[in-house]
């Protein structure tokens, strides 16, 4: 019993740092503010920005340059990015801006683009894949030393 | 006595039984005009519309009366123990099985004749034309459904809650003929070309050729006592 | 008996079998999950892919195994393989149930909606409900003899079945929507096939292990209440003896 025990802690231990290490891999993609947020705090640093591009605003000045408005809940950002060319930079599309916002001319200059991120749905679907079946499989073997200990025990087993 | 006999036997049997006590075709007819009247109460239908799902209405009408009438074949043999007398014949089990599979193919195409002039005429049906082509396929389709239903009714008679597993077993079973079924029956009464659902006909004559097969063999095994 | 022979030497293997699994899926989720790049389309979200194809996979596994090993019990005849075949039954239910439950997962950002009649997801239901089905049958049968038998017929007769449900749903599939979804347009590049290649392997192995334990469980059951029926009998005619 302690050797099922044993082997499911070690078990355990290493799926929480795969965990840890999943979490360190993607925190930097998981932490974002929203325009009103840098308006009031004024960041310094670079920072990732999450907003819909406002419609009618996108000016595309040549093949990695372009100038629009960030729309957030209840602010906007003046936004030039110049970086690598776009592949989703379209008006009304919600998309993630990374660069540094620049206090003195009040303009976001962004260097790059990335996608919203939904891990949600990749957690679910880890968990939902993978907790289940460990729940199970340790039912059954804790079961199957409870029935090897009972019949040892009742002395119901005989060589036949 | 042959297999042949047997098989005779045994269709005479069910019809005899049946014509005396009118009790399996009655019930299936009664309850299939009920399943229509309420299929047409929760779709409330024009012309246009009953074309798109009388096909469907109609052959979950007639599954559900066909596993009524799948169900009752074994369980009246469980009266006075005929079912011990079945298994008890000396001829090969599969004599059996053929006979009950004709009898009960017997029993869904009559009540599937009987109600499909209903369908035509409370929903304004025009289908003289395709008519040869549609017995064609109510053929096909009840042989698959009795060809299945026969050895699931064989099995589930033998244990409990035997009126609710036949149709949780048989049902996932026959989505095949349910599927071809409602297709080609859809193709025929729009009229279309026949090559545009031929290819379910053939789905349905593989799956009764395919079930036939495999249920003769198994009925053996599920008549074992 | 050759079966117990060959079952006892699977048996010595099993620590493998449960060591192999973790390791394959340790491996393939740090791959899938940190090591391998997302997907150029669908971003991220690919990496679903990882634990939903080798659930499904592993899902037609156990059905195949399902089969052979009620043909297996019908010509032997010996109860441990309808052990296995229960076992196998139930476990196959719940790894479709996962990847039916991933699936929906994935389909949420991917197309849109949780839950499309797709020709792949409508057959996984029906084989889902077929062991659903399996699997009350047999607690509805009282004689261990004849629910061995009947839960082999229904095991056969489903797995005839399967490939006309798939081939049928399929055409119906394309009668109606012709623009189906597909994930046959999406080319698997070698970055993504790695960690995929390590989860499948994981899952099969996982599977094989949870089928031994499950095994064991259902014969240990057996063992147990066959040597206490009959010591209770011994006790009631040494009883009536007295």
């Amino acid at each position: 019993m302690t050797n099922l025990y044993i082997r499911w802690g070690g078990l355990l231990i290493v799926t929480t740092v795969l965990i840890v290490l999943t979490y360190h891999h993607y925190r930097d993609n998981l932490a974002s503010l929203v325009p009103q947020e840098v308006r009031k705090e004024a960041p310094t640093g670079e920072i990732r920005v999450l907003g819909m591009v406002q419609g009618g605003t996108l000016k595309t000045r040549d093949a990695g340059e372009a100038t629009f408005t960030l729309l957030g809940k209840s602010a906007t950002l003046p936004v030039h990015y110049q970086g690598p060319p776009p592949d989703n930079l379209r008006e009304l599309k919600i998309l993630i801006l990374i660069g540094t916002w620049n206090a003195a001319t009040q303009v976001f200059e962004a260097r790059d683009i990335g996608i919203v991120p939904n891990y949600g749905f990749i957690a679910g679907a880890y968990l939902l894949g993978l907790l289940p079946l460990a729940l199970f499989l340790f039912a059954m073997t804790r079961r199957v030393n409870f029935l090897y200990e009972e019949i040892k025990a009742s002395k119901l087993y005989e060589e036949e | 006595m042959t297999s042949f006999n047997v098989i005779r036997w045994i269709v005479w049997k069910d019809f005899v039984t049946e014509l005396r006590s009118r009790e399996t075709i009655s019930s299936m007819v009664f309850f299939a005009l009920i399943v229509i009247l309420i299929f047409s109460f929760s779709f409330s239908m024009d012309q246009q519309a009953a074309r798109e799902v009388i096909a469907g209405i109609m052959w979950v009408a007639f599954a559900f009366t066909g596993i009524i009438g799948l169900g009752k074949s074994f369980s009246t043999e469980l009266q006075n123990d005929c079912l011990e007398a079945l298994q008890m014949v000396p001829e090969a089990k599969g004599a059996i099985y053929l006979g009950k599979v004709a009898a009960n193919f017997a029993f869904m195409f009559v009540v599937e004749i009987l109600l499909f002039p209903m369908f035509v005429i409370l929903f304004n049906l025009e289908v003289v034309e395709e008519i040869s082509l549609l017995l064609l396929i109510f053929l096909l389709a009840t042989v698959g459904l009795s060809a299945i239903g026969t050895l699931f009714s064989a099995l589930t008679v033998q244990i409990r809650a035997r009126e609710v597993m036949l149709p949780i077993l048989l049902l996932p079973l026959v989505v095949p003929v349910m599927i071809a079924a409602v297709e080609a029956t859809k193709g025929a009464l729009n009229g279309d070309p026949l090559a545009l659902y031929g290819q379910w006909l053939e789905l349905l004559a593989v799956y009764d050729v395919v079930f036939t097969v495999v249920s003769f063999w198994m009925f053996e095994l599920v008549m074992d006592s | 008996m050759t079966i117990h022979r060959v079952i006892r030497k699977v048996q010595r293997f099993q620590g493998w079998f449960g060591g192999g699994a973790a390791l394959c899926l340790m491996v393939g989720l740090y791959l899938g999950l940190i090591g391998s790049p997302p997907d150029y389309y669908q971003g991220e979200v690919v990496r679903i892919m990882y634990i939903h194809v080798p659930l499904a996979h592993t899902s037609l596994l156990g059905y195949t195994v399902l089969a052979l090993g009620s043909l297996w019990y019908l010509w032997k005849r010996d109860p441990i393989v309808d052990n296995m075949c229960q076992a196998v039954a139930a476990l196959t239910a719940v790894f479709t149930a996962l990847a039916l439950g991933t699936g929906m997962i994935w389909g949420k950002p991917t197309w849109d909606t949780w839950w499309t009649w797709d020709a792949r997801l409508t057959s996984f239901t029906v084989l889902l409900l077929i062991l659903i089905g399996y699997l009350m049958l047999r607690t509805f049968v009282d004689d261990p003899e004849k629910e061995a038998r009947y839960g082999a017929i229904l095991a056969i007769v489903g797995f005839v079945d399967l490939p006309i449900i798939h081939f049928s749903v399929e055409w119906w599939r394309t009668l109606h929507q012709p623009q189906s979804i597909s994930m046959r347009g999406v080319s698997i590049s070698s970055g993504l096939l790695v960690p995929l290649l390590f989860m499948s392997v994981g899952m099969s192995l996982l599977f094989s292990y949870m089928l031994m334990v499950r095994t064991q469980l259902l014969y240990l059951d057996r063992l147990l209440h066959a040597k206490k029926g009959r010591l209770l009998s011994q006790f009631h005619l040494s009883k009536s003896d007295s």
